[in-house]
């Protein structure tokens, strides 16, 4: 059986933006190499909560710790570098970067040399670069793009862009990797595809947290899930019974009795 | 023969000042690649200038030193503002560095001994079209190897979106730091090859003048690739030149008048590698299609 130790723990998060709440004392955890959804209806607080994990945000209260340290006040910079990396929601690649550019900035903490001895292009530096090079076309193979990694990033098809993502947050070899809807915008055959990419990730020792909104996926790719309503936690455990938990059928599907009164209008 | 050499006599101080306006370009440039627009060339080019000028007038030093002493004395000068700015927005940045110009020219014109004031100071020694070559030679090389290497990659992650950067591990504030650096450095050179050019230097020369040439440099040869800011440089110092000689009336427009141009249709500038990139795939797109029909 998988590795029962907690990689990620979320103790009492709270995110005030003005006197909304977008993140209402969660609690969670999520285990070294499994895979975890972070499931919930539309300002659930889901994104909110990765920002917070990568340090773009800090919590108003309670605390994070990644690997047992206090992510409390780490710059993002500092978070990445303790060995968390992320996609975004609405794909953020880097304008005039090529596939391959994108791949190589993931790897910029994986660098192994300074800036100091890339600049002057010592021998070292210049095999480093070439190492990463590999690596990062290695990557852009690992999650299916073929003969893209020249051609500009933003000239490609949105899955494409999305895959290209993925590939960028590898690049600096993270234990925890936090993927914000990886497949949305994608039809049924490329979801499944991202699902079997994040079960080999994951056999190959990363943890990975996604936010996911297809069910189907969640119940067939994650190990455990977290379910989040109005910032709040929902439910937490294996996919099936959160999904069968009243209350989250609540939250996504609305009150049986509601649905029978609207019914009985008819 | 003859016509050859009196056109060279007639241009060759353009091209003097086509380098020494490179220069200043590539300094603003090397915060632009970064994100940062900043007018505080003007003020390492200040410190640069002064400094060299009074290292050869009162200690007769030799240029070789001097040149470099201006770039340590410009860079220190950048570590300072950078350690004070980097704290602000950046578009506020941008005022504030035109702020501290203002200042600079202030300062300058009260602190005679160092700079001399209103009556400013005569350079005996004046540089030479292959020294200053040289200078353009190395610093474009620095800019060229900079460009390729993990530096010039998290200079462009960093210009296009700080926060994504940040979340890769690369330092917003670092990257800038450094940019900085080597914008104080590049400035300082700057600012003693036009001091030795001039041969003539006082707090107007490093005033809002270079201020607006560096910048519309760098916009108009394209800021997204080093050679842009030499390229526009050139075009720049010889526009107005190549305009007294054929419509005189333009002479003063020609530079507004380009720069109005080439944000329009061009705003990217003249040198653009992401544009090769969308050439590319719309020739991609344009076979595939041609092939499927």
């Amino acid at each position: 059986m998988r590795d029962s130790r907690t990689i990620l723990a979320v103790q009492g998060v709270v995110k005030l933006f003005g006197g909304i709440a977008a993140v209402d004392g969660l609690t969670t955890e999520v285990r070294q190499g499994s895979v975890h959804g972070l499931i919930g209806p539309n300002g659930a607080g889901k994104t909110t909560m990765i920002n917070l994990i990568t340090g773009l945000f800090h919590p108003s209260e309670g605390a994070i710790h990644f690997d047992g340290k206090s992510l409390e006040a780490k710059a993002p910079q500092d978070i990445a570098a303790l060995g968390i990396a992320r996609t975004y929601q609405n794909v953020r690649l880097f304008s005039g970067m090529t596939a391959l550019e994108q791949v190589m900035t993931g790897c910029y903490l994986s660098r192994g040399t300074s800036l100091f001895a890339s600049f002057l292009g010592t021998p070292a530096a210049r095999r480093r670069w070439s190492e990463s090079e590999e690596r990062a076309r290695g990557l852009l193979r690992r999650v299916g793009l073929t003969e893209r990694d020249g051609a500009l990033a933003e000239t490609l098809s949105y899955g494409e862009q999305r895959r290209i993502e993925i590939a960028r947050a590898l690049g600096s070899s993270p234990k925890l990797l936090l993927l914000d809807e990886p497949t949305a915008g994608m039809n049924h055959a490329e979801a499944t595809e991202i699902g079997r990419l994040v079960h080999e990730l994951r056999d190959g020792g990363l943890t990975v947290l996604m936010v996911e909104h297809n069910m189907g996926l969640v119940t067939e790719f994650c190990d455990d899930c977290t379910v989040m309503n109005f910032g709040r936690l929902l439910a937490r455990g294996n996919p099936q019974s959160c999904i069968a938990d009243p209350a989250v059928q609540e939250a996504y599907f609305g009150r049986k009795q509601d649905a029978d009164r609207i019914q009985a209008l008819r | 023969m003859q016509t050859l050499l009196d056109l060279w006599a007639a241009h060759s101080s353009t091209v003097a000042f086509a380098m020494v306006n490179a220069l200043m370009a590539l300094s603003t440039y090397a915060v632009l690649s970064t994100g940062v627009l900043s007018f505080t060339t003007v003020v390492f080019a200040a410190v640069g200038g002064f400094l060299s000028a009074q290292l050869v007038a009162k200690l007769g030093m030799p240029l070789a030193i001097a040149f470099p002493l201006a770039a340590v004395g410009g860079g220190l000068a950048a570590a300072m503002v950078a350690g004070a700015f980097l704290k602000l927005e950046t578009h506020w940045m941008a005022l504030a560095s035109l702020a501290l110009v203002l200042i600079t020219r202030v300062v300058a014109l009260n602190a005679p001994v160092l700079t001399g004031g209103v009556n400013g100071l005569v350079i005996p020694r004046r540089v030479s079209l292959g020294e200053l070559t040289v200078v353009l030679v190395l610093v474009a090389l620095v800019f060229y190897r900079l460009s390729r290497s993990w530096y010039g990659l998290a200079a462009r992650a960093v210009r296009e979106d700080p926060a994504v950067a940040s979340t890769m591990g690369i330092s917003p504030y670092r990257v800038q730091f450094i940019a900085f650096l080597i914008s104080g450095v590049v400035g300082g050179l700057a600012g003693a090859a036009l001091a030795f050019t001039l041969q003539f230097i006082s707090p107007e020369t490093y005033f809002i003048g270079i201020a607006f040439t560096m910048i519309a440099s760098t916009v108009l040869g394209g800021s997204f690739h080093w050679f842009g800011s030499i390229i526009g440089a050139a075009i720049f110092t010889a526009l107005p030149v190549a305009m007294q000689a054929v419509v005189p009336a333009f002479e003063d427009v020609a530079k507004g008048i380009a720069l109005l141009v080439i944000m329009i249709f061009l705003p990217r500038g003249l040198i653009d590698p992401r544009a090769a990139g969308l050439r590319r795939a719309a020739r991609a797109r344009i076979a595939a299609e041609s092939n499927n029909a």
